[in-house]
């Protein structure tokens, strides 16, 4: 019944956190209410009980990944005046609405088709540090380490873009 | 649940929200004598309350004093209130949230049942406490930058990049640890240090990770933007950095946010690295064993303790002239039989433990309040190397704190991951 009610909480905050984002002006207010649904969808791993994935949500994203976009908007100081006007906004929304429109009654469908079953937690510790550890480093080793070499890649392709733009400044 | 259940969750909550708020007093007063010590000087000596100044701890009344009854201003420039607002809260309750986690003694089996004392009995320990030191860091950024404020955005700017580049080698030294402990339970941390090294050294994290332990003290005196990290208050730059709007409370939440960030700071250094609630050479089981012989060896110990501190008040604190009446002699007099009161009534319990309650469950409570206290005074010890530290060194300037942390802290903490990891796997 809690877990019910938190599930509630979490899951409005975490879609009015989206919301906020899309449709706040200042980058400030959007940045914040999307660390609103970051820590919100959090909540709803811990509700799973996921609980690495809990920590690793709020310290990568919530933590570190959105304290950079944050910094990045300061140190840049962008106001509202100098974002691009939108314009035609409601004809654009309309056009985007009439598009997403057939994949919303797909989803509306796939809901009502889910079956009305109970679903229990899985036990024995699953979600925890070393259960989630072992599985990634030993039955999943090799798609783990291709992962980190494709973020490797992209790491040193972003490094060489920003190197050459340098470049061409001076 | 049980009406023992109900007890000890209140109590290890109650725990995790005071003893944090006591601490702030504990540090600011030892922030202050502390400073008046190294200065060469008195420190707090004129607050008191008819004629009680209780070593300088009324002068933080003083200021709590000072502090409420000031006006609270919101400067009518700013666009974003709410954020002014709210920056202060992120950084304390931040800050008071991360010591939940912290283990303050050893699991307690009382009637065939285990309980971990945490405030929040989770086993994601370390975790939990980075989750939201990466939060902290939201305070300082919206203080910055919702003070519209060239000095407040300055401070904020420094603060976040600070805070970002000092993670990573924290976050590797604290790789390493686990890679020694092989559990990211702190609870868990702290048993595996009650472990001996060759049969008579303990086997603290400081022994077997002297580097580790050294890149995260550094690392945590920068995330809690502690001088000689402090660049985002900067007052002789910045004027105050990223609080220059704030006044009252707002300011207030601030200081008391910081000394309690200091406060969860020193007990995860301790839990990491000094062993957290052991007591060197005596493991939980060796307590409880010999929990009577040590009883009455603290039934003796309190006592001169209690002497030895009178002896040393009535030595110092008395004027070096002669006076008719010195209103310190009455202090001192007050003092002592205060001292001597609390000594007794400590002998007291002890007393009746031993004669009514000893052996059994009753053991175990005397055992966890032993661990409290042990790690409630290397806690303090922790603090006090963060004062000795901010009135020892000099600020760092700005590039000087960016190469530390990313030439020399990030490499060798990678170095320490190597080393420790080939060691480990070696000895397995």
């Amino acid at each position: 019944m809690f877990a019910d009610g938190l599930f509630m909480l979490f899951a409005v905050l975490a879609v009015l956190g989206a919301a906020g984002l899309v449709l706040f002006r200042h980058p400030m207010n959007g940045a914040m209410s999307f660390v609103i649904t970051l820590i919100s969808l959090a909540g709803l791993y811990a509700l799973l009980s996921a609980k690495l994935i809990f920590a690793l949500q709020l310290i990568v994203y919530a933590g570190a990944i959105m304290s950079l976009i944050v910094f990045i908007i300061m140190f840049l100081n962008i106001q509202p005046e100098d974002l691009p006007k939108e314009e035609g906004k409601l004809l654009n929304i309309l056009g985007a609405l009439i598009i997403v429109a057939p994949i919303g009654y797909f989803l509306v469908k796939i809901v009502n088709r889910l079956p009305n079953a109970t679903t229990e937690l899985l036990g024995n510790n699953f979600g925890g540090v070393k259960p989630v550890g072992l599985l990634l480093f030993k039955d999943w080793l090799v798609p783990f380490e291709i992962v980190s070499i494709l973020l490797l890649v992209s790491l040193m392709g972003a490094l060489l873009l920003a190197g050459k733009k340098k470049e061409v400044s001076k | 649940m049980s009406q023992l259940d109900i007890l000890l969750i209140v109590s290890r909550v109650c725990f995790g929200a005071f003893v944090p708020l006591c601490f702030i007093a504990v540090c600011v007063w030892m922030e202050r004598r502390g400073a008046a010590f190294f200065q060469d000087r008195s420190g707090p000596n004129r607050a008191n309350i008819c004629g009680f100044r209780a070593g300088g701890l009324v002068q933080n009344l003083a200021d709590a004093v000072k502090l409420i009854t000031k006006e609270d201003i919101i400067p009518g420039h700013l666009k974003h209130k709410f954020y002014f607002v709210l920056a202060p809260c992120i950084v304390f309750c931040i800050a008071i949230a991360s010591f939940a986690a912290i283990p303050f003694a050893d699991v307690m089996k009382i009637g065939g049942k285990e309980y971990i004392m945490q405030t929040i009995p989770t086993d994601l320990g370390i975790l939990w406490f980075l989750a939201l030191a990466g939060f902290g860091v939201y305070g300082i950024i919206l203080a910055g930058w919702s003070s519209h404020n060239k000095y407040g955005v300055l401070g904020g700017l420094r603060a976040a990049a600070q805070v970002i580049s000092y993670e990573i080698p924290m976050g590797l030294a604290i790789v390493s640890a686990l890679i020694v402990y092989g559990t990211v339970n702190l609870t868990g941390i702290a048993q595996f240090q009650g472990q001996l090294l060759f049969g008579f050294i303990p086997m603290w994290g400081v022994v077997l990770q002297p580097l580790g332990a050294i890149i995260f003290i550094v690392a945590a005196f920068a995330e809690a933007n502690r001088t000689p990290f402090d660049l985002a208050e900067g007052e002789s730059e910045l004027v105050a950095g990223f609080h220059v709007e704030y006044s009252s409370m707002k300011f207030g939440m601030f200081f008391m946010g910081e000394y309690v960030a200091m406060f969860t700071n020193a007990a995860i250094i301790v839990t990491l690295y000094f062993g957290g609630f052991q007591i060197p050479w005596l493991a939980t089981e060796t307590l409880v064993a010999y929990a009577r012989p040590l009883t009455v060896l603290m039934m003796l110990a309190v006592p001169a303790c209690g002497w030895i501190f009178c002896l040393w008040m009535s030595k110092n604190n008395r004027s070096h002239y002669a006076h008719e009446s010195d209103y310190r002699d009455r202090e001192v007099a007050v003092y002592t039989k205060i001292v001597w009161g609390i000594v007794a009534a400590i002998d007291i319990m002890l007393f009746v433990y031993l004669i009514a309650a000893s052996g059994g469950d009753a053991d175990r409570v005397l055992v966890m309040f032993l661990q409290v206290f042990t790690f409630l005074i290397k806690t303090t010890m922790m603090c006090f190397v963060y004062v000795w530290v901010r009135w020892t060194l000099p600020r760092f300037r700005y590039d000087q704190l960016q190469r530390l942390g990313w030439q020399t802290l990030l490499p060798l903490s990678l170095l320490n991951i190597f080393i420790t990891s080939a060691v480990v796997v070696a000895l397995s």
